[in-house]
């Protein structure tokens, strides 16, 4: 028989590795979107190292599966001397990754705008910094608003991987109440609403901007 | 008023070339812009009038010759030299005003911090005061009741008067058209147009890439007619277009009057 009572007994434990899966989830996004807006600034700018820098950054990160980069990440700082908590080095691996996606979907944002909106800019005497963030990144954010909604998704359902570095967020703790409990499928239902809610209220804080933005 | 004149500039162009790969935009341009005067730029498209306009702001890299706004040269350290320090750039762009076809007015801000955004960031003023300076621009083009309106509820001409207000905001001491009113509906072109005869009469030096001939008839003090990159002819209005010289300004006019004339 499907038990509920399993849910009901278990929820403040999913809950509670729940705070993980967000934590990993903000602040990876956090750094995604930051590192994102200075890599698409570096692939496109005028100088070719920083063009190429950019690019090959892109190429990595988007190239090899986040679970490896996890894996890379958590064998390989100790090694070079950094000593890092996993979730330090979790949430360091999330964010470079998301950086990656996120600034290309920057850089055809910002291709998207018209020239005359940097040349209105330049034409005043505004600093490169200035022209970035008072006219191009506003623009961009608004036109890439889906695009980036879609990545913070795919980010929080992604944010499971780090299990592998022996972080106990949603999927793990349902794993692991679930081979305790034998309640498989109650358990694994419950893991799925969680991170439904929590891209649903994404999907609909997105919603939302995209309408105050749009005048 | 804090919206004081500022001394006029001059312009200076000598032998400016300009390239784009192998087509040659701007060939051996030398033309003097006088200061507070308005000089109009007429032509064919691809004459390379809007080319030779931005090359004034160094929006437009040309490619040998010089470029002086009074007597101080623009883009470069020294005539074909190193190219001059950004900041050096910015500092001389904050004194040239240029008003676009398309306006360019940024969507997310509203039109009074579209006027008030450059006082701020560039002119380095306070808040309060960017934003008293920028209500008196909008007020001088006539849209002091349209400062909280984002552009996409102006009307094409209403967007103009705010990109003009947006560069006198700044008090340049040259201003530059590039085809104000051509991206407007023609009921639309006059409140433009009335707008830089004011500016013209209070003695701003300014530099017109304009199809309007009936303004550069009656506003400016010059008119440059170029042809394929090239200056063919420049003069007092009169001369131009009263006894037009070349035989390719005189038949720029001809095919002008033929399409514009009123014989139905």
């Amino acid at each position: 028989m499907f038990s509920f009572q399993t849910i009901v007994e278990n929820l403040p434990t999913l809950l509670g590795a729940a705070r993980y899966t967000l934590l990993i989830s903000v602040l990876g996004c956090a750094q995604g979107l930051i590192l994102g807006a200075l890599l698409c600034a570096a692939a496109l700018s005028k100088r070719t190292a920083l063009r190429r820098a950019a690019g090959l950054y892109v190429s990595f990160f988007r190239g090899v599966p986040l679970l490896i980069q996890l894996l890379v990440a958590y064998y390989l700082l100790p090694v070079v001397g950094i000593n890092v908590p996993p979730l330090a080095a979790a949430v360091l691996t999330v964010g470079l990754c998301a950086a990656a996606y996120l600034s290309e979907v920057l850089r055809g944002s910002i291709n998207a705008i018209p020239k005359g909106q940097a040349e209105a800019a330049l034409a005043i005497g505004m600093t490169p910094r200035d022209l970035w963030v008072r006219v191009l990144l506003p623009q961009a954010l608004k036109i890439g608003l889906p695009a980036i909604v879609n990545e913070l998704i795919l980010l929080v359902k992604a944010s499971s991987l780090v299990t592998v570095v022996g972080i106990v967020e949603i999927t793990r703790m349902s794993q692991s109440i679930a081979s305790s409990t034998y309640r498989y499928l109650e358990i694994y239902l419950a893991a799925a609403f969680l991170y439904l809610a929590i891209n649903l209220v994404i999907a609909a804080a997105g919603r939302l901007l995209e309408r105050r933005l749009t005048v | 008023m804090s919206l004081e004149p500022t001394a006029p500039a001059s312009a200076h162009l000598r032998n400016v070339d300009k390239f784009y790969g192998d087509f040659q935009a701007l060939k051996n341009v030398t033309l003097d812009i006088p200061p507070g005067k308005v000089t109009c730029l007429i032509g064919p498209s691809g004459s390379g009038k809007s080319t030779l306009l931005r090359c004034i702001n160094f929006l437009e890299e040309y490619d040998s010759g010089e470029v002086r706004i009074d007597d101080r040269l623009i883009g470069y350290e020294t005539p074909g030299g190193r190219r001059m320090s950004g900041r050096r750039l910015r500092e001389m762009r904050r004194d040239i005003g240029m008003v676009f076809q398309q306006f360019n007015l940024w969507p997310h801000m509203t039109a009074l911090q579209n006027v008030a955004e450059g006082l701020e960031r560039v002119r380095g003023l306070k808040r309060a005061e960017a934003t008293e300076r920028a209500r008196e621009a909008l007020a001088k083009v006539g849209l002091a009741d349209k400062e909280a309106n984002h552009p996409s509820r102006l009307s094409g001409g209403q967007q103009q008067r705010v990109a003009i207000a947006r560069a006198i905001a700044m008090q340049p001491r040259i201003m530059l058209f590039d085809e104000p009113t051509s991206a407007l509906d023609p009921e639309l072109v006059g409140e433009v147009l009335a707008v830089m005869k004011q500016l013209a009469a209070e003695g701003m030096t300014m530099v017109v890439v304009t199809h309007e001939m009936g303004f550069a008839a009656h506003v400016a003090d010059r008119v440059v007619f170029m042809e394929r990159g090239e200056l063919v002819a420049a003069g007092a209005p009169r001369e131009i277009f009263q006894n037009p010289a070349d035989q390719r300004l005189a038949s720029f006019l001809q095919g002008y009057r033929e399409r514009n004339s009123l014989d139905f």
